[in-house]
């Protein structure tokens, strides 16, 4: 196995690992809109503006699992081509061996058809595999939207906050939560990122 | 690769081996092929680091569409490793190897060639006119396990019974019996795991008419060397590791 086709095997093994973090912080999300809207909830007026943004961070958090729930099935599916596609460079290469060691054989030339179709199902899985790459990209990118988005509710939130009286500690530490968790999501994605997109098609 | 006829009348037998650019550390193994006129037939094609030398080799007497079958003696990596290559390579292939293994050898790769299961008590391989027969030898070692005896030729292909850890430029027959007896001793005492089985089998080959004795390691026997090994092998306690 060469260098590229190592790192290619860890690049997609990372995206279901990276993910499987992202999925842990996108629940704490949830969690911690739903501890949000009960304060607000107790709080009435004086939190009156923090109740809508609580239902903003619960609908963001239910999306961001979907959708790395989604991409955790097609990163598997990733996984498979990229074992298949080693399988066929390997043949590939081996059956290039055997056909030079053969130039001089009575049936040498018989092996040119089994290189020509090798080459033909290696070179389909690696076009597949980057057009693959480039759709986990755009998925990925959805994700992290998602995670800038809830950055600027987690500033809105703590613009709300100072307006809520004795419950401002605890609307405050829910805004915190929520921006950290973005941020947590954000880095996590862009690792995926920068991982796949040397493999992305042009 | 080296190539030696051990055969040669209305088919061919040739034995391959003692590959120069294997790499040190895999143990040296025998491959046979069997050549009828339109067929091929491979028997213990080796594992994926021979597959090149051994396709090369073989192309020099049949044409890839004619390679039609191949044979596994048992499951391990240096009989059939490079299954998942020739399954890529051939168009019209069967395998034919022990049934209780398929699930088994699947894993090696083996999408387009069909598998043809050999149930317990044997059953034969026909090329063209010739019939090939599949001797049980179950245990020998592994649990599932055949042998290829060709009645016209005299010859019995005998996977790991017969095999010796030697030189891998060691000359391809046995020449002196009791100087080989050291090289095979330990590999069928370690290796084979019952003297039961042992003494089945062969009580069974030795109603065969066998010129030559082919094993998948080491030398091959001729002439008085098969009757020689027979009766060695029937006086070796086997199972040694318990």
């Amino acid at each position: 196995m060469n260098n590229q086709t190592k790192s290619q095997f860890v690049a997609v093994a990372s995206i279901t690992s990276e993910l499987s973090a992202v999925m842990v912080v996108a629940k704490e999300i949830s969690l911690a809109a739903a501890n949000a809207k009960a304060i607000a909830f107790r709080a009435g007026d004086k939190a009156k503006g923090f109740q809508p943004i609580t239902d903003f961070i619960n609908e963001l958090a239910k999306e961001t699992i979907e959708l790395v729930t989604d991409i955790n099935v097609y990163a598997l599916l990733l996984y498979r081509l990229t074992v298949n596609e080693y399988r066929r460079t390997s043949a590939y290469n081996r059956f290039e061996a055997a056909a030079k060691l053969a130039e001089n054989a009575a049936y040498g030339a018989s092996m040119q058809g089994p290189v020509d179709v090798a080459k033909g199902r290696m070179q389909d899985c690696q076009r597949q595999f980057k057009r693959d790459v480039t759709h986990l990209l755009s998925q990925l990118e959805a994700v992290m939207h998602h995670a800038r988005a809830a950055r600027v509710i987690a500033a809105n939130s703590r613009i709300e906050a100072s307006q809520a009286g004795e419950y401002l500690q605890s609307l405050q530490a829910v805004a915190e939560s929520v921006d950290k968790a973005a941020h947590t999501i954000h880095d996590n994605v862009q690792r995926c990122r920068v991982a796949l997109s040397i493999y992305r098609s042009n | 690769m080296k190539m030696t006829k051990i055969y040669e009348g209305s088919h061919q037998w040739i034995m391959f081996g003692r590959d120069p650019n294997k790499p040190a550390n895999i143990i040296d193994s025998n491959q046979y092929v069997v050549r009828t006129t339109n067929r091929c037939l491979l028997m213990d094609p080796g594992g994926t680091e021979l597959f090149a030398p051994m396709m090369a080799a073989v192309l020099h007497h049949a044409p890839v569409e004619q390679i039609t079958d191949l044979f596994a003696s048992h499951q391990d990596p240096d009989v059939i490793s490079s299954l998942g290559l020739w399954d890529q390579a051939l168009t019209n292939a069967k395998l034919h190897a022990p049934a209780i293994w398929e699930g088994f050898l699947r894993h090696y790769g083996c999408e387009s060639i069909e598998y043809v299961p050999i149930p317990d008590h044997g059953g034969s391989i026909k090329l063209d006119s010739l019939e090939l027969q599949l001797i049980p030898a179950h245990y020998l070692h592994s649990s599932g396990n055949f042998h290829v005896y060709d009645p016209q030729a005299k010859i019995l292909m005998s996977g790991d019974v017969g095999a010796a850890l030697e030189a891998p430029d060691a000359p391809v027959f046995v020449d002196n019996f009791d100087a080989h007896i050291d090289k095979m001793r330990y590999f069928h005492q370690r290796w084979m795991p019952s003297n039961q089985a042992k003494r089945a089998w062969i009580e069974r080959v030795r109603k065969l008419d066998i010129e030559i004795l082919a094993p998948q390691h080491g030398r091959m026997f001729k002439g008085d060397d098969v009757k020689r090994f027979l009766d060695w092998f029937d006086a070796l306690q086997v199972g040694i590791a318990v």
